[in-house]
């Protein structure tokens, strides 16, 4: 079982969410924006994987800048990305290499496929 | 000796006459009293007369005094006495036999010796269709400025060699440049180089030796003076019946306002297609909130209500994907909706594939959603019930019939033995086809048995306009 980080500025879809992937057997740690993520990234806390949105209210793109800066402090983590914007080229150039993208609107179908393959990567 | 051969014939040994008889100018010979002594053959023809009416008279009683002209009586009273020759002398009169002219007059002292009075001799070329062109291409010229000064857009007009031959009023103002900055200069030299663009510079070569015009190629830069700005260049050929010097018309439209309404428009549009999915992405964790604490039998119908909330979205995508201005076109949405089904429900390695077979037709947006929900539904049935061993073909087909159109989704699976199968819980999606056959106006066509497989065919009226007729705005 893996430890995800979930980075969601709406905290019932943050939720909604979280509670899919413990259905899962997993496990997740929770942040509204890049400050309090960065800070459990920071933390000694064993984490697998990073699941951001990409718009954070505080930063458009925050979670582009976010999964960045994750890599920097925590090389082996894996990162899946959401948004329900459409993922222009542009975007995709900002995105760390190797990662996953999922858009919203997502099923807990959609997203339980999406971990799995994030995971087994 | 009486055997000498004869020579050869020289030049000097043609006679004056002869060379003076040829001569396309119109010539006579005035002596010191100014009566014409002879003219030549030109003068004859030119000024319809002959030498009976012309040889010894005076040049101002011939013809009627029609050579009693203010400007000639200057030539041969005032100038000609004080030099030996005139050249180029212009005179412009109304003759009464020929019309108005416009006379190029050479004149020259002629002495022969022992002769100290000596002759005038008078080349009159007849230059009026050569000035009356003159006359009209200047008065072309300045036609074809005044239209091009009245004209909003900038542009310029360029030589073979790409220097600037005349820029508008719009140009020099817009670019705060004066016309001798501009004149015999390239385009790629004015300004800060701004137009130095080695596309455009390609473009440029080809509108002259191809005759291929340049439509719409769109330059954003720092302009001095202006700021930032967008222009969308045209280019094309000009040419003049005859010439074979050839031209370019370059305009420069300024679109930076229109550009910048766009971005507005298409960052309004994310940020409300992002609020949408943001939205959907609620109602969908609102079902799988629900569905978690729900028996087993009714979980499959949330994942179903799932499924269709994702496709709604998937749509708005794939509509934004296939936008042509104010239309949908159905070839492009149906093979955007073929590719999105075949990732999301059957992924790289299935035996199953999605193919399309559309007419160029448009499709209201407004109806987009609802069509390619239909879509949705029927690929979804034949993908869930058609092939138990994961292998087959689905065919979207999209066909204009008469004044209505034919959806066709065709499949070469095991076909639909049971009857009975409407009860069953996954046909709901044929309650769905119905509820959206109706939504568009259309009816479902009874499709018989055509051997292998399922076929469902709808026929939906006034939903699409044949690709073309459709009202459109630039994307």
């Amino acid at each position: 079982m893996a430890v995800i980080l979930v980075v969601e500025d709406d905290v019932f879809t943050r939720t909604i969410a979280e509670l899919m992937i413990q259905d899962w057997g997993h496990d997740t740690l929770s942040a509204g924006d890049v400050d309090e993520a960065l800070s459990l990234l920071r933390s000694p806390q064993h984490i697998d994987a990073l699941f951001t949105d990409i718009y954070l209210q505080t930063a458009v793109l925050g979670g582009c800048d976010l999964a960045h800066q994750a890599i920097k402090l925590r090389p082996n983590l894996r990162v899946l990305y959401t948004t329900g914007n459409s993922v222009t080229d542009k975007m995709k150039a900002l995105f760390v290499g190797g990662t996953h993208f999922l858009g919203k609107p997502y099923t807990p179908y959609q997203l339980q496929d999406s971990v799995k393959d994030l995971l087994a990567a | 000796m009486s055997d000498i051969a004869p020579r050869t014939k020289t030049v000097s040994d043609i006679a004056a006459s002869d060379i003076v008889e040829t001569v396309p100018s119109a010539l006579i010979i005035l002596d010191r009293d100014l009566n014409i002594t002879s003219a030549n053959r030109a003068f004859y023809q030119t000024f319809r007369t002959s030498a009976d009416e012309t040889e010894g008279c005076h040049i101002y009683d011939l013809g009627n005094r029609q050579w009693d002209i203010p400007a000639l009586r200057t030539l041969l009273e005032s100038v000609i006495p004080h030099r030996a020759s005139v050249e180029g002398f212009e005179v412009e009169h109304d003759f009464p036999t020929i019309g108005r002219r416009t006379m190029l007059v050479n004149a020259r002292k002629i002495f022969r010796p022992g002769d100290h009075d000596g002759f005038i001799l008078l080349a009159i070329e007849d230059v009026s269709e050569e000035r009356a062109a003159r006359k009209e291409s200047k008065r072309n010229w300045q036609l074809t400025q005044s239209i091009v000064d009245t004209i909003r857009d900038p542009l310029v007009v360029l030589e073979q060699d790409m220097t600037i031959v005349t820029a508008s009023k719009a140009f020099l103002t817009i670019f705060g440049i004066t016309e001798a900055e501009t004149h015999g200069r390239r385009v790629s030299e004015l300004g800060q180089h701004q137009w130095d663009v080695p596309a455009l510079r390609h473009l440029m070569e080809k509108v002259l030796t191809e005759n291929k015009p340049i439509e719409s190629f769109e330059i954003e830069d720092n302009f001095p003076g202006l700021g930032r700005r967008v222009f969308n260049l045209n280019a094309r050929k000009i040419s003049q019946p005859g010439n074979h010097s050839h031209r370019m018309l370059l305009v420069f439209e300024d679109i930076t306002d229109r550009k910048q309404r766009e971005r507005d428009a298409q960052m309004l549009t994310n940020e409300i297609s992002h609020r949408i999915k943001n939205n959907l992405q609620v109602i969908v964790g609102l079902i799988a909130f629900e569905a978690r604490s729900t028996a087993q039998p009714c979980v499959q119908g949330y994942k179903a209500m799932q499924a269709r909330i994702g496709a709604i979205a998937q749509l708005y995508d794939l509509i934004s994907h296939s936008s042509r201005g104010r239309t949908i076109a159905v070839d492009a949405y149906l093979r955007e909706i073929a590719k999105t089904m075949s990732a999301s429900l059957l992924g790289n390695i299935s035996g199953i594939k999605i193919e399309v077979k559309a007419e160029a037709l448009d499709i209201d947006p407004d109806r987009a959603v609802p069509f390619g929900l239909l879509v949705n539904e029927l690929t979804t049935n034949a993908i869930k019930h058609a092939f138990p061993d994961g292998t087959g073909r689905v065919m979207l087909c999209v066909e204009r019939v008469g004044d209505q159109i034919e959806l066709t989704v065709v499949d070469d699976g095991v076909g639909m033995k049971d009857q009975d199968s409407a009860k069953v819980p996954e046909k709901r999606g044929s309650d769905y086809v119905a509820i959206f056959v109706r939504q568009l106006g259309g009816t479902i066509v009874p499709s018989g048995s055509e051997g292998k497989g399922t076929t469902v065919r709808i026929r939906l009226p006034l939903l699409l306009v044949p690709s073309g007729d459709a009202d459109r705005v630039a994307a």
